[in-house]
């Protein structure tokens, strides 16, 4: 059952900011996520912060210099529908497309799902873990066969987002307006591990909007695709997945991308793997190789394991498929 | 009374069609009223504290604060003398537990509840309580409660019933004729029922009148439940319980939560409604306990059984329950040496409560898997050694025949529609996706009976009610025995009113389950509107002047057969003088020295993603002997929910004791997850098998809704098999179980 916040729905970003950098306060863009938050007592709220007075951050138009600006507060169900990003993005197409339920994709916004909090049910439940302010990642020693096997410590959550790791892969920016001012940052450098921060999952400060999410220019001889694989088939998110784009030129490839999903506490690029598969054509060695350097490193809790094959063989269904 | 065996039905006019339900159009626009919905005047809202451990003493409890707070009007625990009641047994039922106890043995038991006036303001108060608890080691898997110097759940320990032992002939013996042998070892996971409704209740008193509205499948349990625990007769306990959003049986008896809202709304002089959310519906209103089976069974070269030998633990959960899953070892194939023994462990979570055919669909993930086993040591198709080990009798029961018993047809016919020979045929594939298929057979352990007792009324106007004490869970009770009362009586359906599931104006029914709804209440409609029938036509009799046996009812009207008197029932001048006629119809004992089981066969075709561990079932055959179908569409609307119910058991449900904490860790329906639509193939096909049973009752039915999940499970497991050569031996078969599972066996391509 919610408790009681007060609600505010500015006109400005500008004004949103300065509301939602007071203590407490917390945006709203869909709700998807923030309230099933606040009804579970994973955080309080004073404030809410509606964004559902800035119709200018919806949308999805092409820049004048090429690629694309998606508004913060387009749907997921815009995202995966809109026929340019289908045409030239399919990896955030389908990525957009995998995540949740049709419901949450026509309510939830893809600057909400960037920011959305993590699922792990430890810090989602009725346990006072590290990212809630307590001492302990009841993970280590409990049922972590959702946790990450990357970049874990102290705490072992995996980032739920599927748009992210799509993005990552593009090479998207972010612009965000804070109380002071905005700033465009690359959206590599967007997201924090538990051993920087382990509050938070990215670096905004208090009021921080997203505005946009820019896209650059898609590049000749792209092909991308967004694997994901979870328990069951909807509303549900990935036991691992993976963004993959592949440029390729004269049957070889000329730069390629891969960030995983549902493995660390951040949308996960495996750069070995990228490396090994430059100036290769796809073909089954360089696609096992890749997909073996893809997992190097990594390191499994009790029950999850399994991971490691998994993110070993949706590599090598997806290389090969878009072979 | 009418005569209870009647004719059997030969065409039908009514009963047997694809008919929308008779309540269609209130669930769907939303104006049917669940108990969830209910809003009465002067209602408060009550919002329960529970104890946050898996085990702990309450030391103190401080409802100072809490007391203060806005809108809050009353709070309960086990300080209030009037809620020392006893809830629980212990092994050897001996009482263990109080309805407030102070002794939690599980995340999620009762420690105090408080009203106010609205539901925000309760559960305000209820986080304002101050409670102090003294923890206590726990236990919360059945391996580690059985080991020695386990923590104990129960004083005596942590077996939550002797060994129980059935056996027939001789299982060494029967062992050692064997050719081939198969031992093996399967689990089954905790699945909770997860209505769509959660658990609700609402009483309000009127004097020393307690009437309660609740989210139930047995309103005249909840009944007499609460008039044994407050001490009061049954006329002064009225239960409704109409429009309700399932139970999987978890909703069959009565629960705390409703005998706390009666004490509440006492307290308080005012209606009192409280609801359990998601999350408490996962710890404390039942599951399908875990399950562990060790299964041995040998076969002769030619497909005979030479013996089965099952021993099984169960997980109970904090107090014991029922979990005998041995039912089909014993009966479902024919086999003269059978053993079975079977245990429970207790463990620091939710008492177990029957879930869709109890035992029956774990058993069948063990013995339908070794069955399959079994065919392919001895090189036959498992369709054949199922149907060459078919049996009529129930050998249990001293070789007591079955007025039908459908199994053998259920095969061939399900192998029929599916393509089973040319499916099993067809190539596996050596690329990403590997394609299996499987079969399994089930019966089911029950088939009605009485008592059940059906009153049918006419008006003046020869619109009718049809009175009967059932619930409707959901199943489509309601439009089945309209029909019923539209075949014999020729009205049509929008001319029959619909009065059920109330103890203060139907009589007494038993709850919903067991899939025996059917088989029990509709022969008592039936002869209801019979009695009804002989009764009008005695009427026409009186004023058309003709022998009653010369009359027929039909379309609203009696007329001589060849004659050309008739009348409208409207026109009859006795109806129009009393205004009312009433016919009375009992369910008629099962016939002596005979007994009944609903049998099915289930098939399925699967993919399995070599590289992910991703399954697709891709196609069903669920092919059913329940009987006569008495609607076509609520009748697949069971299969096709049992089905789904089976996918969820074989691939994505299972309930996740944190081991460390004790607490559950996916109480949430986005943890535990059920199947969703894109889990579900859309090639699902029921085929009925009717045997045309007019032994055991006058309906010829026997019940559909838990026949039509048992063998789901283990057929989609066994295409698993068909399409890997890997046998799951633990359900569910989770990406992350099949990628272990393909890792260590060799996956034939
Ligand atoms: C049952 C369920 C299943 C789901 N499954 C998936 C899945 O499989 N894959 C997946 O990727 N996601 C999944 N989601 C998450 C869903 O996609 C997100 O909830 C949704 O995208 C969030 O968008 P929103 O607009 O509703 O965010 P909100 O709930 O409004 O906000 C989420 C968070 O982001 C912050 N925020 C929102 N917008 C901004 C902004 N413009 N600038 C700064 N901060 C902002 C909010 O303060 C809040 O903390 C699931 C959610 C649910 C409830």
């Amino acid at each position: 059952m919610l408790r009681a916040f007060a609600y505010q729905k500015p006109a400005s970003v500008k004004a949103a900011a300065q509301a939602a950098a007071r203590p407490g306060a917390h945006i709203l863009a869909g709700g998807t996520d923030l309230l099933g938050c606040l009804r579970d007592g994973v955080f309080t709220a004073d404030s809410v912060v509606s964004l559902s007075g800035l119709p200018a951050l919806k949308g999805i138009s092409a820049n004048p210099r090429g690629g694309l600006r998606i508004g913060a507060l387009t749907t997921l169900a815009d995202v995966a529908g809109d026929a340019r990003v289908q045409e030239s993005y399919p990896v955030l197409a389908q990525a957009a497309a995998s995540a949740a339920s049709p419901q949450l994709r026509n309510q939830g916004t893809i600057g909400g799902n960037l920011c959305q909090r993590p699922r792990c049910w430890y810090y989602r439940g009725d346990f006072h873990c590290l990212r809630k302010g307590g001492d302990t990642c009841f993970a280590v020693g409990g049922e972590n066969e959702y946790h990450c096997i990357f970049g874990g410590a102290p705490c072992f959550i995996v980032h739920p987002s599927d748009t992210a790791p799509a993005l990552l892969a593009l090479d998207a920016r972010l612009s965000i307006t804070g109380p002071r001012g905005s700033r465009t940052i690359p959206l590599s450098s967007f997201f924090v591990l538990p051993e920087k921060n382990v509050r938070a999952e990215n670096i905004l400060a208090a009021g921080e909007v997203i505005t946009e999410i820019l896209l650059g220019p898609p590049q000749t001889g792209a092909r991308s695709l967004y694997r994901k694989v979870r328990d069951r088939g909807a509303f549900d998110f990935a036991l691992a997945g993976a963004a993959v784009v592949v440029v390729m030129s004269d049957g070889k490839v000329s730069a390629a991308r891969i960030v995983l999903s549902g493995v660390a506490p951040a949308p996960w690029r495996v750069p070995e793997a990228e490396n090994l598969l430059a100036g290769r054509p796809l073909d089954a060695g360089a696609i096992s190789q890749a997909a073996a350097a893809a997992v190097k490193g990594a390191f499994p809790l009790s029950k999850n394991e399994y991971k490691i094959a998994l993110v070993r063989g949706i590599l090598e269904e997806t290389l090969a498929s878009l072979a | 009374m009418a005569e209870t065996t009647p004719k059997p039905w030969g065409e039908t006019t009514v009963v047997g069609k694809p008919l929308p339900r008779v309540d269609a159009y209130e669930r769907v626009s939303g104006t049917a009223v669940y108990t969830l919905d209910l809003l009465l005047p002067d209602m408060l809202h009550a919002a329960t504290l529970r104890c946050p451990h898996p085990h702990a003493r309450v030391k103190k409890v401080d409802f100072a604060k809490a007391l203060k707070m806005p809108g809050v009007r009353a709070v309960l625990s086990d300080a209030d003398p009037e809620a020392n009641i006893p809830w629980h047994s212990g092994p050897g039922g001996k009482p263990a537990s109080r309805l407030f106890d102070s002794h939690c043995r599980h995340e999620g038991e009762e420690v105090a509840v408080v009203a106010a006036e609205s539901p925000q303001q309760a559960w305000d108060a209820v986080r304002a309580i101050q409670v102090e608890y003294e923890t206590l080691p726990f236990v919360v898997s059945m391996e580690e409660a059985l080991k020695p110097g386990a923590p104990a759940v129960q004083e005596g320990g942590n077996l939550g019933s002797k060994p129980n032992v059935y056996s027939r002939g001789d299982v060494d013996k029967g062992f050692a004729e064997a050719d081939a042998l198969i031992e093996e070892t399967f689990t089954t996971s905790c699945e909770i029922q997860s209505p769509m409704e959660t658990f609700v209740s609402v009483a309000r008193w009127d004097g020393d009148n307690l009437m309660v509205w609740d989210s139930s499948q047995g309103p005249f349990a909840v009944q007499s439940g609460l008039a044994r625990l407050l001490d009061m007769p049954l006329n002064k306990v009225r239960v409704i319980s109409q429009f309700m959003g399932g139970g999987f049986g978890s909703k069959l008896d009565l629960s705390k939560h409703t005998v706390i809202a009666a004490l509440l709304a006492r307290k308080t002089a005012r209606p009192v409604k409280l609801a359990l959310s998601r999350e408490e519906s996962f710890l404390c209103v039942g599951n399908r306990p875990a399950h562990t089976m060790t299964l041995k069974a040998g076969v002769k070269k030619d497909g005979t059984l030479t013996a089965l030998q099952l021993t099984g633990t169960g997980e109970v959960g904090a107090y014991p329950g029922s979990t005998t899953v041995g039912g089909q070892v014993m009966e479902l194939y024919s086999c003269p040496n059978v053993r079975t023994e079977e245990t429970s462990a207790l463990i620091n979570a939710g008492q177990n409560r029957p879930m869709r055919a109890p035992g029956y669909v774990q058993c069948s993930w063990a013995l339908e898997q070794v069955l399959d086993a079994l065919a392919e040591k001895i090189g036959m198709d498992p369709v054949d050694l199922r149907i060459k080990n078919f049996i009529a009798v129930h050998q249990a029961q001293k070789g007591l025949p079955y007025t039908s018993a459908g199994l053998r047809e259920c095969l061939m016919e399900g192998a029929k529609a599916f393509g089973w020979k040319e499916a099993r045929a067809r190539a596996r594939g050596n690329g990403t996706w590997l394609r299996g298929v499987g079969v399994a057979g089930c019966l089911w352990g029950y088939a009605g009976g009485p008592p059940s007792t059906v009153i049918v009324g006419l008006n003046a106007d020869g619109s009718v009610i049809l009175n009967m004490g059932a619930a409707d869970i959901g199943t489509g009770t309601k439009t089945v025995m309209a029909m019923i009362v539209a075949e014999e009586l020729g009205v049509p359906l929008d001319r029959i009113r619909i009065e059920h599931a109330d103890t203060g104006t139907t009589l007494y029914s038993a709850p919903s389950g067991g899939s025996k709804t059917v088989p029990s209440d509709s022969p008592a409609v039936r002869a209801a509107a019979l009695d009804l029938k002989s009764k009008l036509l005695e009427l026409a009799a009186e004023q058309l002047k003709t022998p009653v046996e010369s009359l027929e009812l039909r379309g609203g009207e009696i007329s001589a057969r060849g004659g050309s008197q008739k009348v409208a029932i409207g026109n009859l001048a006795a109806l129009r003088q009393q205004q009312a006629l009433v016919g009375v119809g009992k369910r008629a004992p099962n016939p002596t020295g005979k007994t009944a089981r609903p049998f099915a066969a289930h098939f399925a075709e699967v993919e399995v993603n070599r590289y992910t561990g991703e399954i697709r079932v891709l196609r069903m055959v669920a092919a059913q002997d329940s009987g006569r179908v008495l609607n076509l569409l609520t009748y697949r609307n069971q299969v096709f929910g049992g089905l789904t119910m089976g996918i969820g058991f074989a691939l994505t449900e299972r309930r996740v004791m944190d081991q460390p904490t004790g607490k559950m860790a996916n109480a949430n329906w986005h943890d535990y997850k059920i199947p969703t639509a894109m889990d579900v193939p859309a090639e699902l096909t029921c085929v009925p098998v009717d045997m045309h049973d007019h032994e055991w009752n006058n309906t010829s039915t026997k019940g559909i809704g838990e026949p039509a999940t048992i063998p789901a499970a283990a057929a989609i497991a066994n295409a698993f098999y068909h399409a890997t050569g890997v046998r799951a031996r633990s359900a569910p078969m989770t990406p992350s179980a099949v990628i272990g599972l393909l890792s260590q066996g060799k996956v034939k391509g």
